[in-house]
């Protein structure tokens, strides 16, 4: 049974966390301060720490340090107030799994640690096979290559040559690859767009999309006799491709060194402070993903952990890089609601579910993005197409209105007529209060 | 067998040469199909904007065609994935369901949706209900040397959650199978299960037809002589919108695009004109002279013999 250790100055919290962890069936010791958080700490093992932030003596803060730097793979969940979101998000800096905001019902508690929980199960399984496969750790992303968060790779051989791959995330997600098709010696390729085709279980395309711009110089010859390589040496005669480049030192902009995408992600829009590009600290909401989950097909969106298969799945995403449902997904985690909802490609989805149905994890994307776009439907953000289409519907019942004209040259065509007038849709949207909504 | 036909808003105003196939494929082959009047928008456009919405209109169907006594045979993938969603939502979930109920002034107990009624896509009834041995038996004439590409779009199978695993949705075979029983070949091509673009059509033009675009190059690489395919909307993509994407990106396509029940029309002998083929916006011709020429070959072939 795993063990939850809580720790908040008030015992009322204590009392709350300590009821719902327990009904979950997780052993739960708590505590009113970080002092004898750390003597508990150091007596016995936790999977999982959910501290205040605000702690009479040390903070949460400082606990989480002391805590990161002596065992760093147990997972901290911070508990805070509104007025300490910013100083939570330091925390995640710092290395903490999530938080979560006062007032918290006992799923958003419970989501949350199970994430956790989740998380810590997976790297001790992956340690155990790795230790008997004597294998390298999963997701061992070379410190010495440079990444597009898409999954592919780039090495650096020669000023002006670079080595080009995929990585292990990708790779591991996917399953067994059984082949890959490379376009020939002289294609130009694109960042961003898509350089390669490998084929997973059960025929299963992926898009690999180049992490650099520029000209194939050399195909891996062996790697197309032979795709295994990307299995079992994914960094090495795995490689895919040797490219020229044209202007690499812009385009390593885009790329990162071998770190977790998550960092990534809070590098770049928080500790860069993007903040042209990207929201303010203090335009965050903690809360979006827990909006998110209560919206029905919501309910997954915690359990995305990043794989981007949802990306390199999408067709609309192969055609423009403004839309990105890793990205999305990632936006809605870190709370940045107000840009999510405010903006263009919320709505560019073809719900064609092929995200859906290869997410390793369920999340079903194709919903959670309805989702949210009903959640920008209710704060005022309908894109101008479905504000007509609700009122093609409100006025005919359908999306096309048909007249006698049309029944007409239906009954020349030997098609029988259909009704004609204004049909029901008016008055279930009267009734579930969809008219006004729209009018707000 | 007899089913209530959920026509929704596409087919019956921009693929009659579907609705029309249907029809006289179904009268072919021994399906008695009924048109309900209280059948409408089957709420998919209102999926993005108004969950409640949807599922209001969707079982405003559902309870039509369970106030009829009937099963529902859907021409539109989209209308499809509504309307079989909705219905198994309302099954299994009381609470919902009596809310819905209420909010339509309908009586609680009376409607079990996906307990009561089953809603299929045409291509499964024909695949599953009636299969290819009943269908066989009714060819009248093999489309042997003809080569299509099978298109399957994205409704039909997905999510494949919501289907109890009918075929498989990244290798699906139905359509494939179905095409064979006419003696044409039906041929496997990149891209296959790719999406037409048309949910993004009205948002984004651009990005619609691009993606259209992916699947005509392959298609036209294959060598196939047409596409063939089960939905109004991958017809509007593919048929309606060829010539404009054919000019976007300076290329001539040129290619047939058949709903699948005119191909098994032609197959069972029915004439052309009754299966919409003047309505197809790229034309058949050279492909439909081809298939009687052939089949008057035949025909002489077993009077000399
Ligand atoms: S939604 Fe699924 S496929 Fe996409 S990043 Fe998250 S876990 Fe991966
Ligand atoms: S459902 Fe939407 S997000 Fe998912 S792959 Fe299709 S277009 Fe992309």
């Amino acid at each position: 049974m795993s063990c939850i250790l809580v720790v908040d100055d008030e015992p009322v919290v204590l009392d709350g966390c300590e009821a719902t962890l327990t009904k979950t069936g997780y052993e739960v010791e708590t505590t009113l301060n970080a002092e004898e958080a750390l003597d508990k700490i150091e007596a016995g093992r936790y999977d999982a720490i959910v501290t205040d932030l605000k702690l009479p003596g040390l903070s949460g803060i400082q606990l989480l340090k002391i805590v990161k730097d002596k065992e760093p793979e147990t997972d901290i969940i911070m508990i805070t107030g509104y007025a300490t979101v910013q100083t939570a998000v330091e925390a995640m800096k710092l290395g903490a799994f999530d938080y979560i905001s006062k007032p918290f019902t006992p799923d958003e508690l419970r989501s949350v640690v199970d994430r956790a929980i989740e998380r810590r199960r997976l790297l001790r399984e992956e340690r155990l096979r790795a230790t008997k496969n004597r294998v390298a750790f999963e997701y061992n992303m070379p410190a010495d290559l440079y990444y597009l968060p898409e999954h592919s790779w780039v090495k650096v051989v020669t000023e002006n040559t670079v080595d080009i791959g995929i990585d292990d995330v990708f790779q591991k997600t996917i399953g067994v690859i059984t082949d890959i098709k490379i376009p020939s010696k002289d294609t130009i390729i694109e960042q961003g767009n898509p350089c390669a085709e490998i084929y997973g279980a059960a025929g299963r395309v992926y898009k690999l999309l180049a992490p650099v711009n520029g000209q194939i110089a050399e195909v891996n010859e062996l790697l197309k006799k032979d795709s295994s390589l990307l299995n079992s040496d994914p960094y090495g005669k795995g490689w895919i491709a040797r490219i020229r480049t044209s202007d690499f030192a812009k385009e390593l902009a885009n790329l990162l060194s071998g770190d977790a995408m998550i960092r990534w992600w809070l590098r770049r829009e928080i500790v860069e402070r993007k903040t042209d590009r990207y929201v303010q600290i203090s335009a965050l909401n903690p809360n979006f993903k827990h909006e998110i989950a209560r919206e029905p097909g919501g309910e997954n969106i915690k359990v995305c952990f990043g794989c981007g298969i949802c990306t390199a799945t999408c067709p609309v995403r192969e055609i423009d890089s403004k839309y990105n449902p890793r990205k999305i997904i990632r936006m809605a985690l870190l709370g940045m609601k107000e840009r999510i909802l405010k903006s263009d490609f919320i709505w560019l989805c073809s719900t064609c579910y092929a995200c859906t149905e290869r997410c390793p994890q369920d999340v079903k994307f194709t919903n959670i993005v309805n989702a949210i776009k009903n959640i920008a439907v209710k704060e005022g953000y309908t894109h101008p197409v479905f504000t007509a289409q609700v009122d093609l519907l409100a006025k005919h019942g359908r999306l096309y209105e048909i007249d006698e004209f049309d029944n007409r040259r239906r009954e020349k065509l030997g098609l029988p007529k259909l009704w004609t007038g204004e049909g029901s849709a008016a008055k279930i949207f009267e009734t579930s209060g969809l008219l006004d909504i729209l009018k707000k | 067998m007899k089913y209530a036909l959920f026509l929704g808003c596409t087919a019956p105003t921009k693929a009659r040469n579907y609705e029309l196939s249907t029809r006289r494929v179904a009268e072919a082959i021994g399906i008695e199909l009924i048109d309900l009047p209280e059948f409408e928008c089957c709420g998919f456009p209102v999926k993005s904007v108004h969950y409640e919405s949807f599922i209001l209109i969707a079982a405003r169907n559902l309870i039509a065609a369970e106030d009829a006594g009937l099963n529902i045979c859907v021409l539109c993938s989209a209308c499809a994935g509504t309307l079989v969603e909705v219905s198994r939502y309302l099954a299994s979930n009381d609470k919902a369901r009596q809310k819905v109920l209420s909010k339509l002034g309908k009586e609680d107990g009376k409607y079990g949706f996906a307990q009561n009624i089953k809603v299929k896509h045409l291509i499964r009834i024909l695949h599953e209900d009636l299969g290819s041995e009943k269908i066989s038996s009714k060819i009248k004439r093999k489309l042997s040397g003809i080569t299509v590409a099978p298109h399957y779009g994205c409704h039909y199978l997905k999510p494949s959650d919501i289907y109890d695993n009918y075929d498989d949705s990244e290798n699906p075979h139905s359509l494939d199978e179905l095409i064979e029983i006419t003696a044409a070949k039906s041929i496997d091509y990149l891209e296959k299960e790719h999406c037409c673009g048309a949910g993004v059509l009205a948002i984004n033009e651009d990005i619609a037809l691009s993606i259209a675009q992916k699947k005509l190059d392959s298609v036209k690489v294959s060598g196939a002589d047409a596409i063939v395919l089960m939905c109004p909307f991958c017809g509007a993509m593919y048929d309606e919108n060829q010539k404009r994407i054919g000019t976007k990106f300076q290329t001539s396509y040129n290619l047939p695009v058949l709903y699948y029940p005119q191909l098994l029309g032609l197959a069972l002998g029915i004439n052309r004109k009754l299966l919409g083929f003047n309505l197809n916006k790229v034309k058949a011709d050279s492909l439909l002279e081809r298939i009687e020429t052939k089949s008057m070959q035949n025909e002489q072939c077993k009077f000399s013999s």
